[in-house]
């Protein structure tokens, strides 16, 4: 009896691995070439596999909602029965099923210009012909990309030379370049987030040759660890920044009152404990704002705890306090918190146990200036606000009038491996409500 | 009987294929309707190059009085001259067909029609039909000389390559028609022998597809040995006189009569894509090439074309290479595609010449801004030790990034040389990649060393002035 396994096949670059959404075949049943096969649903796509080789299917290795690597073998068809014995070539992975894809597969990262490929013939899928390579460069005498060793190598992984920065000499792509390039793609799963991270600490290093007139000293304590936590955060949280303008008037006119009203116990009323007061009310309706993704269980980590970092500027650099029980205390209290946080850092009293156990971060940029900014997470939280100046500014009011208001930006950067940009625009237009009508926030939820 | 790959043609395309094939598992026969090795093996490449060797040699003896040798009497045996050449030719093919064999490819003599995908019936020379059915079939048909009219190939008074290399006598007088790198070789092969040979070109220099500076040397080359030549000129008809044969040439607009013994016609090789029944399959022919795709297939599934009814440039090596590129793709490699950065040409005139890559016109026209380094066998002290000093290296380089683009040379032995150029194109190295390379001393190739550092006016062994801000190797 002949039979032949079947390998998922390789459905996109970067893909390493695919959820069987379902099989449209059944143990025992008579299939033809080209007959709906399983559904595979990758992070981007799902896609339709058809039947490989006419024949009987004889077992299916995968259950729907398994994840199975490329290359596993998730079915066994027996093709020794009727139909004409498939014509593959001698290497039963010659001959690559059809994907139908419902989406389209991943693009390799960068978006390059298209390989130049040849007025070639299709790719025919008749079963004698193998599959064409994804890609061909056409080295054009001259603008050779890279060694014919390396250029092959991007053919079979399908990867457009022209997409990859090279390292080498001119310009030249190496294979060390090919292989950073295929590591880094955004497309890799979460679980190859980790991995990627790595990927992007391992550039060549760069020397900076000297030209005189500089200074050049260690690059050392917290810049340094700035550096590497901002690295890791770009490298592995895949951020978008979402933005609204929001009017405060009422706002102001209200922490107007609340200032006067804690001036004499020694408490500075910010803006900050409202918004942080909004923040933590939306991220109630939109948990996945207050979460963290566990990389090495695979685990989607929701708080029910709000522990908010306050980005602080000191002579140093960046520091980040964290605010502890945003949601249980109130708007007084907050205030309170991040004075003495914030007196703490300038006299560097701060204690390990007042920078850990954040949930979230606001950065404030609004008392330098600017119009808004696109903060970068605090890895491995999965959200960063920034807070921006409030400005005169004209409004049309309820009555269609144009009035002086006061307006403020508020941007959120968000990691999309966890939120999409739906949920955090949704989320933001709660606090922007809260925000705008602040006696909501006093008076609370339902 | 059935395979899985059928290959048309034994030539240095298609057997380097169905080696490539069986070595990667596939069944496969190759169908042959002459001899085993293509014109490459039998009346191409390797006998030219065995005449072309004896040539030389005779002219070195003959020119040897300079180191104080001096051959008293040197005698040409033809007839024992060409049996050495097919000594050679024979053993050679014959290796084919022991490569063939160990391999276990088949091999079918006769002619072959594919008269469906699949399907290839062969006409043997008994009239005997062999039907081979196979998933896929290789074309690797090669080409044919082209005939002009009025000069019909009668292997007597009219010859093709292929009477130029089994030659019955020296003949006295020769009108080669075609100063392409076929009737120069050869043409030059017959100069050495002592032939009187006059060259009738078409187009205003000789070696017109080459770099133009190697052809402007080569014509250089031919007048300063009084070979006269006619540029921009036709040959028009012959006929047959008291003692040989009038050419009529028009040169200029005006007719000229020439006389000769034997006109050696080599105007250049057409494709044999058409005869095999490919046009009726729907496979897609241009211009007698068979269009093909970069791992090689043709417009139509199961159908592969390599060599050169595959397209140009007509050249065995990169026939070779394709027929490998479609094999691993057969087999379902797929990294497997025909791509190279640059494919050398050679020619084995006297002196030689060799190229690879862009001229600086090519270079700028592809929107390089190219810098060239020339350096001369006459400062080079092997070539000076072999008595070989005509000649130069020159590589073209790209100013802003320093990459060769290509390297023209003429004189000793480039033929050999120009195999570190085409790694060095193939690598995207730089002329101070080249130039950082230690060369061996005294060998010719440290006139490829040199020309990179040329390249920045610091070649040591001519006087130049530095051109660039940064010398070559520094940064």
């Amino acid at each position: 009896m002949a039979t032949k396994e079947f390998k998922l096949p390789d459905i996109g670059e970067g893909i390493a691995e695919g959820e069987i959404v379902n099989w449209m075949v059944e143990v025992g049943q008579t299939v033809k070439e080209e007959d709906p096969f399983v559904e595979v649903m990758t992070d981007k796509a799902t896609v339709t596999i058809t039947v490989p080789y006419d024949g009987v299917i004889q077992e299916l290795r995968a259950k729907a909602g398994d994840i199975v690597p490329v290359e596993s073998v998730i079915a066994v068809i027996d093709t020794s029965g009727g139909g004409a014995a498939p014509a593959a070539a001698s290497k039963p992975e010659a001959k690559q099923p059809a994907a139908a894809a419902s989406a389209p597969p991943p693009a390799p990262q960068a978006k390059a210009p298209a390989a130049s490929v040849p007025a070639a013939p299709p790719a025919h899928g008749n079963g004698n012909a193998s599959r064409a390579p994804a890609a061909f460069v056409q080295a054009s005498p001259g603008k050779v990309l890279a060694a014919p060793a390396t250029r092959r190598r991007a053919r079979e992984l399908g990867i457009d030379l022209h997409a990859v920065p090279g390292t080498g000499p001119s310009g030249r792509v190496t294979n060390d370049d090919l292989k950073r390039f295929g590591t880094g793609s955004p497309s890799a799963a979460p679980a190859a987030a980790a991995k990627s991270a790595a990927a992007g600490r391992a550039f060549t290093p760069q020397a900076i040759a000297s030209l005189g007139n500089e200074t050049r000293t260690p690059f050392v304590g917290l810049r340094r660890k700035i550096a590497e936590a901002m690295t890791r955060s770009k490298y592995t949280a895949t951020h978008f920044t979402y933005v609204d303008d929001i009017d405060v008037t009422e706002l102001v006119a209200l922490r107007k009152q609340a200032k006067a009203l804690f001036a004499d116990q020694g408490v500075n009323i910010t803006y900050l404990p409202f918004i942080m007061k909004a923040a933590v009310a939306a991220m109630k309706q939109f948990p996945t704002m207050n979460a963290s993704l566990d990389e090495v269980s695979n685990e989607l980590v929701v708080k029910h705890y709000y522990n908010f970092g306050i980005a602080t500027d000191t002579d140093n650099g960046l520091i980040v306090p964290v605010v502890r029980d945003v949601d249980r205390k109130s708007i007084p209290q907050l205030a309170f918190d991040i004075q003495e946080l914030a007196r703490k850092s300038r006299e560097g009293k701060l204690m390990v146990d007042d920078l850990q156990g954040g949930t979230f971060t606001l950065t404030n940029a609004g008392n330098i200036g600017g119009l808004f900014a696109t903060p970068v997470i605090n890895f491995p939280e999965v959200s960063i606000m920034g807070v921006h100046k409030i400005k005169k500014t004209p409004v049309v009011n309820a009555a269609g009038q144009i009035v002086v208001g006061d307006v403020m930006y508020l941007s959120v950067s968000i990691d999309h491996r966890i939120v999409d940009g739906a949920t955090g625009a949704r989320w933001m237009n709660v606090v922007k409500d809260l925000l705008e009508q602040p006696q909501k926030l006093l008076l609370g939820s339902l | 009987m059935t395979y899985d790959v059928t290959i048309l043609g034994a030539g240095p395309a298609g057997y380097v294929c169905a080696i490539r094939c069986a070595q990667l598992g596939l069944k496969t026969v190759v169908v042959e309707r002459d001899r085993l090795g293509g014109v490459c093996l039998n009346v191409g490449c390797i006998p030219s190059k065995a005449l072309i060797a004896a040539g030389s040699l005779l002219k070195k003896i003959r020119h040897a009085e300079v180191m104080g040798i001096t051959a008293k009497q040197v005698d040409l045996d033809v007839g024992k001259l060409v049996a050495w050449k097919e000594g050679i030719v024979g053993k050679l093919t014959g290796g084919v067909g022991g490569l063939l064999k160990n391999h276990k490819v088949d091999t079918v003599m006769g002619e072959a029609k594919v008269t469906a995908p699949g399907k290839v019936v062969v006409a043997g020379k008994d009239g005997k039909k062999t039907t081979l059915d196979s998933k896929h079939i290789v074309v690797a048909t090669g080409s044919t000389p082209i005939e002009i009219p009025g000069f019909a190939f009668d292997g007597k008074h009219v010859w093709s390559s292929t009477e130029a290399l089994a030659p019955p006598a020296v003949p006295k007088r020769m009108l080669i028609i075609g100063g392409g790198y076929i009737g120069l070789e050869l043409g030059l092969v017959y100069h050495n022998l002592g032939t009187e040979i006059r060259v009738v070109e078409f187009m205003d220099r000789v070696l017109p597809g080459m770099e133009a500076e190697l052809s402007n040397e080569m014509g250089r080359s031919l007048k300063k040995r009084k070979i006269p030549v006619h540029l921009e000129a036709r040959a028009k008809s012959f006929k047959q006189v008291k003692g040989g044969l009038e050419v009529t040439v028009e040169i200029g607009g005006k007719d000229t009569t020439f006389e000769c013994d034997v006109i050696l016609s080599t105007v250049g090789r057409r494709p044999n894509g058409a005869g095999l029944g490919l046009e009726a399959l729907g496979v897609t022919i241009e211009k007698g090439f068979i269009r093909v795709d970069a791992q090689r297939r043709s417009s139509v599934p199961g159908i592969w074309a390599i060599g050169d009814c595959a397209g140009q440039p007509m050249l065995a090596h990169k026939g070779s290479h394709e027929g490998l590129v479609a094999a691993a793709a057969i087999a379902g490699d797929k990294g497997a595609a025909f791509d190279p950065a640059a494919i050398p040409a050679v020619i084995f005139t006297d002196p030689e010449i060799a190229s690879v890559g862009l001229s600086a016109e090519e270079a700028k026209a592809a929107g390089f801004d190219p810098v060239e380094g020339k350096f001369p066998f006459a400062a080079s002290g092997r070539a000076m030790s072999l008595n070989e000093t005509e000649g130069w290296c020159k590589v073209v380089s790209d100013r802003a990034t320093d990459k060769v683009l290509g390297v023209h040379m003429i004189g000793p032995e480039v033929t050999e040389l120009i195999a570190e150029a085409t790694l060095a194109i193939e690598a995207g190295l730089t002329t101070a990649d080249i130039a950082a390379t230690i060369h061996a001393h005294p060998t010719l190739p440290e006139a490829v060393m040199e020309a990179a550092e040329a390249v920045h006016g610091m070649a040591v062994h001519i006087f130049q002035k530095p051109t660039s801000k940064h010398p070559v190797g520094a940064k």
